[in-house]
């Protein structure tokens, strides 16, 4: 996990700071989904919309660099199963984002779960399914 | 006739109705309903062997993984279509591609419909309406809708030469399953996620409640240029709870004005 982390640390390193970026919708096959990385970020906009929903969050790169990444989630009406609802994540809330990166290296991931300031945990799919 | 010969009469009139009525009567399938192991959640007591779950006030483990891997690298499953060499090729370039991360081959992502017989894995949820001349089936993905029609009535040549990507559904009722054949698919769509098939393609379902309450969908697709033998497949759907028993509006086209 640690190995992880640095990996990622060095990942956002090497990347260009840039503005919200703006991205197409994706399909499992455009992320890693078997690679788990964890984001530690502050959320800028939460994104409630079909086919998918957007957290966008910067993140310290722990160089002094703010880097914005889009992590994707699944859609609303999967999401208000698990637990999620259009106002559970506000801009400003720290956030900690496990997410799949996308293999194409840009700063987009797919959401695997989410950590709230206070600790309660959203994960990407109701319980038993 | 005397009062009481007539009320005999009646009491014997409204039994022999109640009888064949009961014997006429079909299973009611409507309602809504989860898929079992939408999200390939393992099955319960896959996890016996497994990390242990954390104690309390531990914190959770990572995610093995986001989403099942579905993008072909490890090859077909033993349980994938039997291709020909012709579809065989066609499917090696899709896997390809979604290896090297391209969602061309999504069609759901660009808004348009899963097609049959990938509808029926129903995801996001399934919605049945059951009347006694129409079953429809109503996907929470995508907003796909399919209906099969009960009343006898057959594809005309127009249907035929008009091909979709639910196609177009007949059935009838062989005691307590619903047997449905689906003709007149469009060859847009993938069989169960992204094996191409050909417009030739038909599908054979039957539909019944097993004993334990789940709807259960025994499917058989034939398509004579993209297989070698017919593919099997069958899928189980649990009534939804109450409170977990509606399905929420998808309307894909909203997000598109964010696709760049």
């Amino acid at each position: 996990m640690r190995a992880r982390v640095i990996g990622l640390l060095a990942v956002l390193a090497a990347l260009p700071l840039g503005n919200t970026p703006a991205f197409s919708h994706h399909s499992n096959v455009a992320f890693a989904v078997e690679t788990v990385l964890l984001a530690k970020g502050v959320v800028k906009e939460f994104r409630w919309s079909n086919p998918h929903t957007w957290l966008y969050i910067t993140v310290d790169d722990g160089k002094g660099n703010k880097v914005d990444w889009a992590m994707e989630g699944r859609a609303p009406g999967v999401l208000l199963r698990a637990g999620w609802t259009p106002k559970v994540v506000k801009p400003g809330d720290e956030v900690q984002v496990y997410y799949s990166p996308s293999k194409d290296g840009s700063k987009v991931g797919m959401i695997a779960r989410v950590t709230l300031p206070d600790g309660r945990v959203l994960p990407n799919a109701p319980p038993n399914d | 006739m005397t009062t009481r010969t007539a009320l005999v009469a009646c009491t014997i009139l409204l039994a022999s109705v109640s009888t064949m009525l009961a014997q006429s009567a079909v299973p009611d399938f409507s309602g809504v309903y989860r898929p079992v192991n939408a999200f390939g959640a393992p099955p319960p007591g896959a996890r016996a062997g497994g990390p242990p779950p954390p104690a309390p006030g531990q914190p959770l483990p990572p995610p093995a993984r986001t989403a099942p891997l579905s993008d072909g690298s490890r090859g077909r499953a033993p349980n994938a279509p039997k291709l020909t060499p012709e579809y065989m090729a066609k499917w090696q370039a899709i896997s390809k591609a979604r290896v090297a991360g391209s969602s061309d081959s999504d069609n759901t992502l660009k808004c348009l419909p899963p097609g049959m017989p990938a509808m029926m894995n129903m995801a996001y949820g399934m919605e049945v309406m059951q009347t006694r001349d129409k079953i429809t089936f109503f996907s929470e993905l995508n907003d796909a809708l399919r209906r099969v029609y009960l009343d006898g009535r057959t594809p005309s040549q127009v249907v035929l030469d008009d091909p979709t990507y639910a196609g177009y559904s007949t059935g009838h009722w062989e005691g307590d399953t619903l047997v449905v054949e689906t003709v007149a698919l469009n060859d847009k769509s993938y069989i169960e996620g992204f094996t191409p098939h050909s417009g030739q393609m038909t599908v054979k379902e039957r539909i019944r409640f097993l004993p334990n309450g789940l709807l259960e969908d025994r499917i058989t697709v034939t398509d004579p240029a993209a297989l070698t033998e017919p593919w099997e497949t069958v899928k189980a759907y649990r009534k939804a709870e109450k409170g977990d028993d509606q399905l929420r509006e998808f309307a894909c086209a909203e997000g598109m004005d964010h696709a760049k």
